[in-house]
């Protein structure tokens, strides 16, 4: 999260929108963010009901054996396609900025790939 | 002559190292996969060094010392790779995820509140309104554990 705002710049300039989603409440997230200062987008979701739908409930895996999200990046390309995805095996080990980045600009460099094969940059 | 307990201090070196390792997860520095293998082995490595002293100790006191200090770092080292081993276990506990969307598949549609409460959802995030330069290009869904 430290790294996607520390390269914020980059992904506004590649066209990435980055978005954070946990089990935190709005409140929550509004002042994690006025006391750490990411930029981006935070969203809410108490019920785990998209974290559900995306197959990613770590169940008991927060205090108190509260469900929560597990880490999870997926980068969606402007149709809504998956086009990476990152399932951490160590909560301690997390997708470098870099990386996302780097990814992002090859799927963004490719504009159509016609049937012939030829790819246009 | 002065008896030795060069592995004693050696040992506890190392499981000190190992467990200093985990400060360097906050850098999510390249190469961080390797990470979670040094902060579980550097220490049970220190523990088994300072347990191989305390036999020298023991087995040859006549040249070996750390009667009160090999003890003192044995219990200290058994206390460092315990924690680093159910650390690992602990951060690797993770559910399968096995119907997650995958590449090439559409990610699932949904609608969530953002920090301010207002109702967001990811086809208005494909679409836009974008930042300066026009509609984004992709979307990075980051799912995270929560501050709480």
């Amino acid at each position: 999260m430290r790294g996607i705002q520390r390269h914020i710049d980059e992904f506004t300039a590649q066209r990435v929108k980055p978005v954070a989603i946990s089990v935190d409440s709005p409140d929550v997230s509004r002042n994690f963010k006025q006391r750490r200062g990411p930029t981006f987008t935070f969203l809410s979701d108490p019920s785990a009901e998209v974290i559900r739908r995306y197959d990613l409930l770590h169940v008991g895996g927060g205090p108190g054996e509260h469900d929560i999200s597990r880490p999870a990046e997926f980068l969606l390309d402007s149709s809504g396609t998956v086009r990476w995805v990152n399932f951490t095996e160590d909560v301690r080990v997390r997708a470098r900025a870099d990386e996302m980045l780097s990814v992002a600009r090859d799927i963004n460099k490719v504009v159509a790939v016609p049937p012939g094969g030829k790819t246009i940059l | 002559m002065r008896r030795r307990r060069g592995s004693l201090w050696l040992g506890l070196a190392v499981c000190l190292v190992g467990a200093l390792s985990n400060l360097f997860y906050f850098l999510n520095p390249p190469g961080q996969a390797a990470l979670p293998w040094i902060s579980l082995l550097v220490p049970i490595a220190g523990f088994a060094i300072v347990v191989f002293g305390l036999w020298r100790t023991y087995a040859l006191p006549e040249n070996y010392g750390g009667r009160i200090l090999g003890p003192v770092f044995a219990i200290v080292c058994l206390i460092l790779a315990g924690g680093s081993m159910s650390g690992f276990f602990h951060a690797r506990d993770l559910p399968a995820s096995a119907r997650a969307p995958r590449v090439g598949q559409k990610a699932p549609d949904f609608t969530l509140a953002d920090s301010e409460g207002r109702m967001v959802s990811l086809s208005q995030l494909l679409a836009g309104p974008g930042e300066k330069s026009g509609p984004p290009k992709s979307v990075l869904l980051i799912f995270y554990r929560g501050y709480w």
